[in-house]
């Protein structure tokens, strides 16, 4: 069916309105009657134990109802079940500057910061390790004590014949790749407001319920019910509005749990909102990572295999590291046909904040590394870039050689319009010198299909109720963080339905009155929550349509729902006499509520004078409604969805992550210009087609490519955590930069639509799969304006002008300090000395602070 | 991160203002349009025990023009005011230029010519919370005894960051300054001491009033070039202003100053004397740059690195030269 009503109509988001007028509230919004103002106390040290904590002098602070250290809080905690190493406040070391240490809950935020100066920490410094490849060498001092090497997790896996492949290969590029750190910059800050039911008789805790900026309700009702040792039964956690996640606030975030402990101690409600350093210590963003890759082809162009190993800076606890590591060698597979793939990744601990899940988690790194290689062989090949890549297509439907069933794939398509769009075949490489196109494509799951939990439950539930009015109820634990997920339910129900959306309510992400979703990560929640909604919608219908099917003396599989009305399948959406004076029925208008606008009484008469008139052609969908409450009395479904066992993937180690039900695709050509002079590098246009299945709302689908290529612009030339010895240098949206609208350059979004099998009406992920195609697609237009190939992201004017040098052999300038972007080695910190000569913070004599600088002193003159 | 707690002293006059500076001096720190102000005091980098704010002294806003003697820019106009105003641009180009650079057109709202000239200087090692500064051991600026981009000195190197300054060198603006002992002129070259922490010459208890452009320095042809890694709201990271008179199609007069590579903006010496008598070609105009990369020490205070801030004043100096020529 593609006759559709409401289901690919570009739709406005259901939310918009109290977005724009102001009306809507997020977290930071909420205030309960005796809130108090949480604050944390950070710690000054990359690596430290804690030998005493001291908050007396704090707690006699006037304002001050509760101050809250490790123990009172002891259990651990973390988003896998394999990687439950954190603590709500540190108990017994501290391991990166920024870690939680202590928490006051105060009548004022004022207050509270004044406390924080109080609280005596004795510390102890440990060494610390902030380079991946040094921390991995370490024997004593771990992060962690069980976790040999400083390895969170490695891998090794071999798909095929990788070695005889490449001894077979016409060509092999060989090459070390480095992508610097980068963050989500949601504009939201992270904000938790806990409070508990005090018991009036008994003076002490009851139930507990958390406002949180999270993407993941569930997870934290299961995370808050291990630390405070309560049934998740007595917790409620909602989610308000949500300003941006992009996997920044898709697992438990230390504040989250430490004002739920704060509210118990205080007893008392407490919000905490983060400042922005804060959210930069709280970080969860993409790891700054080595590539080593290795890539063969045959003399025409097919891939033969593929080796990568992959080393990722994690900072100081697992998160979703373990599965980072694992999407960076799976999601090598599902883009191209590659017979033979040898995978070898590292997590590796560092006293830095903690990397997780960002947009396109695991697989933008190595994908920026792959398709600025897959040019360097096309180029060896003088094959044309996009040509190399249609000769590596995959042939669905199949199963990679690393174990991912491939259904639906608009790759070719994809490629297709961005080379027709751009004028790719007249353009490419005749550009005048200076400006360039770039190609490049990327993937995406719609989900993972294993769960992170490890269990048999569906991943999504939803439930319908509808009520005599005809008013539609869709309760639904997905959790929108911005992405649309509300307005996706309400249109799949409606569509379903044969109602107007504006019959229908979205209740969200509230643990106690919505079941279970597993958060939106991974973009899964248009193809599995939108696969519940679809079924619970069937559900109810079913329901209707038997009911009415008596009234109207048909079958129920002879009834057409569509437009407010239910149909014998030969009448059209006219209507009746009746309806017809109430003016023409449109689906979004509030008018075509009939009964809401006539008034009970005369809704009454015109039923009775329905029934009086005999079986009908034809029923409102009120009156369907009402037939199907009469008949069945309460009127309700419920779908759920889980993964199919076919899409779970292979029995090796690790097999769990990288298979989904439906993958993304996109392709991309970027122009650009580079000043040679300045090694600025301007993005003038970037056409993107992506692949989604099917736009179940076209502007939204639009949005979240804009989005994602905007996204992967910033890492691509501005966006990059600089460190020094531990420290972030640029722990703000002034010196972290992310691309104003100045530089955001014209991005025609161009849908694909290959129709998913298994999809909510055919459709697919939008929201992540295009954002890895922009930085490699930029990097190679980079190639084609000036000849020079950047190794090490992101493309700032230094390095671009520093590889131009390099070029042109031209005098030497320390532009990057020793370190070449075309062939770098190590990851490059920022300058200057943190410690000289005794001089500077505390550091363990054996702190890589601590090694003598070499610093030239500025010459004071 | 909360402010620090304050009393608030509103003037409606000059006169009143400079009476609370005297009174308070070093307790008390001037608001104008509180865009670098206010940032600092929730670092803590400033917790005075009063915040003058003057933004109601309405004698201190406003550009007016002098007949035969230039204009007196009150030191409260905002920048954004500066950006369009007809007679800046007509008159003072490079000023209006430079100005319609600085961040973003919500903080030029807000900001204002005389915080603009009294900018705080800037480090990666300083501009950071009171917690981070922990973390770092503080540094000679704040708190410390150690310079993180220049160790083993004993100077500040925090950069000079603002963008007017140069254009204002340029154009040998004047500065007035009120005080105790009343009102002193000092041209804006003397007003910066050079070094990082110290790095203006306005005692506590005095405050920036008025900016004096000279009836000499109309109608220069000027421009102002920044290095800044977005094209909005980022301070530069080297900046360049150049203002050149021509007659017979030879410079007859011009001067050259660069910002935010070194504690102070600077007037770029020699550059005038080069150019002076030349007709500007691309070789004249390499020769300035090279001098002006001579006058810039960039360190690690900012992003990039400093031998790649150092190379873009020279190409920046040198297209400035040739764009005012053009």
């Amino acid at each position: 069916m593609t006759d559709f009503t409401i289901i690919g109509k570009p739709t406005a988001m259901v939310d918009a309105a109290g977005k724009t007028t102001g009306a809507g509230k997020y977290a930071d919004d909420l205030s309960l009657p005796g809130m108090l103002v949480g604050r944390i106390l950070h710690s000054p040290f990359p690596h430290a134990r804690i030998k005493r904590i001291d908050t007396s002098r704090a707690e006699k602070l006037d304002g001050v109802v509760a101050v809250v250290t490790g123990k009172d809080a002891p259990n651990p905690y973390g988003i896998l079940p394999v990687g439950h190493d954190e603590h709500a406040l540190a108990t017994d070391k501290v391991r990166y500057v920024g870690d939680n240490v202590a928490c006051v809950a105060a009548v004022d935020e004022s207050t509270a910061d004044k406390a924080l100066e109080l609280i005596d920490v004795e510390y102890e410094v440990l060494p610390a390790y902030f380079d991946p490849e040094d921390s991995m060498k370490a024997e004593t001092e771990l992060i962690h004590d069980n976790k040999p090497h400083n390895l969170e997790k490695d891998y090794h896996h071999v798909f095929g014949d990788p070695e005889k492949a490449f001894a077979e290969a016409a060509h092999v590029a060989e090459a070390r790749f480095i992508a610097n750190e980068v963050t989500h910059a949601a504009m939201e800050p992270h904000c938790t407001l806990a409070s508990f039911e005090i018991d009036s008789l008994t003076g002490k805790p009851g139930r507990l319920t958390v406002w949180s900026s999270t993407q993941v309700p569930y997870y934290l009702q299961h995370k808050l019910s291990l630390v405070l040792e309560m049934q998740m039964s007595q917790i409620r956690v909602i989610k308000p509005l949500v300003g941006g996640g992009f996997g920044g606030k898709s697992e438990v975030i230390p504040l989250e749990i430490i004002a739920a402990v704060a509210a118990r101690a205080a007893r008392a409600p407490v919000k905490i909102t983060y400042t922005r350093e804060e959210v930069f210590w709280a970080h969860r963003g993409r790891p700054r990572t080595i590539i080593d890759l290795k890539t063969g082809v045959d003399k025409d162009g097919h891939i033969t295999a593929v080796k990568a190993r992959v080393v990722q800076d994690g900072g100081a606890y697992c998160s979703y590291g373990v599965v980072t590591i694992l999407y960076s060698g799976a999601l090598l597979g599902a883009l191209y046909d590659i017979p033979n793939i040898q995978y070898d990744g590292y997590r590796v601990l560092t006293n830095k904040p903690v990397c997780g899940a960002m947009r396109g988690h695991g697989t933008v790194n190595v994908r920026f590394a792959f398709e600025s290689q897959l040019d360097e062989l096309a180029l060896k090949l003088k094959m044309d870039s996009a040509e190399i890549r249609r000769r590596n297509l995959l042939k669905p439907p199949c199963i990679t050689i690393n174990g991912l069933r491939v259904q639906s794939y608009g790759l070719p398509e994809c490629i297709d319009k961005v080379v027709e769009r751009s004028g790719w075949k007249n353009r490419i490489g005749k550009l005048p010198k200076g400006r360039g196109l770039g190609i490049a494509c990327s993937h995406y799951v719609s989900g993972a299909a294993n769960s992170i939990i490890r269990s048999d439950m569906p991943h999504s539930t939803v439930n319908i109720k509808i009520d005599r009015d005809g008013g539609v109820v869709v309760y639904t634990g997905a959790s929108d963080i911005g992405q649309g997920s509300d307005t996706m339910v309400a249109q799949i129900a409606a569509e379903t339905l044969g109602c107007s959306m504006a019959r229908v309510k979205v209740v969200a992400a509230d643990t106690d009155l919505t079941p279970i979703d597993i958060g939106s990560y991974s973009s899964r929640v248009t193809f599995m929550n939108g696969n519940a909604t679809l079924r619970a919608a069937q559900d109810v219908k079913k329901q209707i349509a038997t009911a009415a099917a008596r009234k109207m003396a048909c079958a129920p599989e002879d009834l057409v729902f569509r437009e407010d009305k239910v149909s014998k399948n030969h009448v059209g959406a006219g209507g009746l006499p009746a309806l017809a004076e109430q003016g023409s029925p449109s689906p979004h208008q509030q008018s075509s509520v009939s009964g809401r606008v006539e008034g009970q009484i005369l809704r009454g008469s015109l039923q009775q004078k329905r029934k009086d008139e005999g079986p009908k052609d034809q029923l409102t969908f009120e009156e369907a409604v009402v037939a199907a409450i009469d008949f069945h009395g309460a009127l309700s479904g419920t779908g759920s969805y889980a993964p199919p066992a076919e899409a779970r993937g292979g029995k090796h180690k690790g097999a769990g992550v990288g298979p989904s039900p439906a993958y993304s695709y996109s392709a991309q050509v970027a122009e650009v210009s580079v000043d040679e002079e300045t090694g600025e590098v301007t993005v003038h246009k970037v056409w993107a087609s992506h692949d989604c299945g099917r736009a179940l709302n076209p502007v939204s689908v639009e949005g979240q490519i804009i989005g994602s290529v905007w996204m992967g612009m910033g890492q691509a030339l501005t966006e990059e955590m600089v460190w020094k010895d531990g420290m972030l240098m640029n722990p703000g949206l002034l010196e972290y930069r992310s691309p104003s609208s100045v530089e955001s350059p014209e991005i025609e979004a161009i849908i694909v639509e290959s129709v998913d099998p298994e999809g909510p009406f055919g459709a697919k992920e939008c929201s992540e799969g295009s954002l890895a195609a922009t930085i490699p697609a930029i990097a190679n237009a980079v190639y084609d304006a000036v000849g020079v190939r950047l190794h090490e992201s992101p493309f700032t004017p230094e390095r671009v002008l520093a590889a131009l040098r390099a070029k042109k052999n031209a005098k030497t300038l320390n532009l990057t300090e020793g370190v070449d972007p075309t062939s770098p080695v190590r990851f490059r910190e920022h300058g200057g000395s943190l410690w000289f000569r005794g001089k500077g913070p505390e550091r363990h004599a054996q702190d890589p602070s601590r090694r003598e600088s070499v610093v030239k002193a500025g010459g004071d003159d | 991160m909360s402010l620090p707690q304050f009393r608030l002293l509103r003037p409606r006059t000059l006169d009143e203002a400079v009476g609370y500076l005297a009174k308070h001096t070093d307790k008390l720190r001037v608001l104008a349009g509180g865009t670098d102000l206010i940032p600092s005091m929730r670092q803590k980098l400033f917790e005075p025990e009063y915040v003058l704010d003057i933004r109601h002294v309405v004698e201190l806003k406003g550009i007016q023009p002098r007949a035969g003697e230039g204009v007196s820019i009150g030191a409260l106009t905002s920048l954004s005011t500066i950006e369009h105003s007809d007679f800046l641009r007509r008159h003072y180009p490079v000023l209006p230029e430079a100005a319609a650079t600085v961040a973003s057109p919500v903080l030029r709202n807000m900001g204002t010519l005389g915080g603009n000239i009294c900018l705080d200087t800037r480090c990666l090692w300083y501009n950071q919370s009171l917690t981070w500064r922990k973390g770092c051991g503080f540094c000679i600026k704040k708190d410390g005894d150690l310079c993180h981009v220049a160790p083993g000195g004993s100077k500040c190197w925090a950069v000079f960051s603002g963008d007017t300054p140069p254009a204002l060198l340029c154009l040998n603006a004047e500065v007035e300054i009120a005080g105790p002992s009343g009102l002193r002129r000092l041209p804006l070259r003397e007003f910066y001491t050079g070094v990082g922490d110290a790095y203006r010459k306005l005692r506590p208890s005095e405050l920036l009033t008025r900016v004096f452009l000279p009836e000499a320095s109309v109608d220069y042809l000027g421009v102002y070039r920044k290095l800044r890694v977005r094209g909005s709201i980022d301070y530069p990271l080297a900046g360049v202003a150049v203002v050149l008179k021509r007659s017979n199609g030879h410079v007859s007069d011009a001067r050259l100053a660069i910002t935010a590579v070194n504690p102070a903006p600077l007037l770029v010496k020699g550059a005038s004397e080069m150019l002076a008598g030349k007709v500007i070609d691309e070789a004249l105009a390499e020769a300035v740059g090279d001098l002006a990369a001579k006058t810039a020490k960039p360190l690690t205070t900012s992003a990039l690195t400093p031998e790649y801030r150092r190379e873009m004043i020279r190409v920046f100096a040198k297209r400035a030269v040739l764009a005012a020529n053009n």
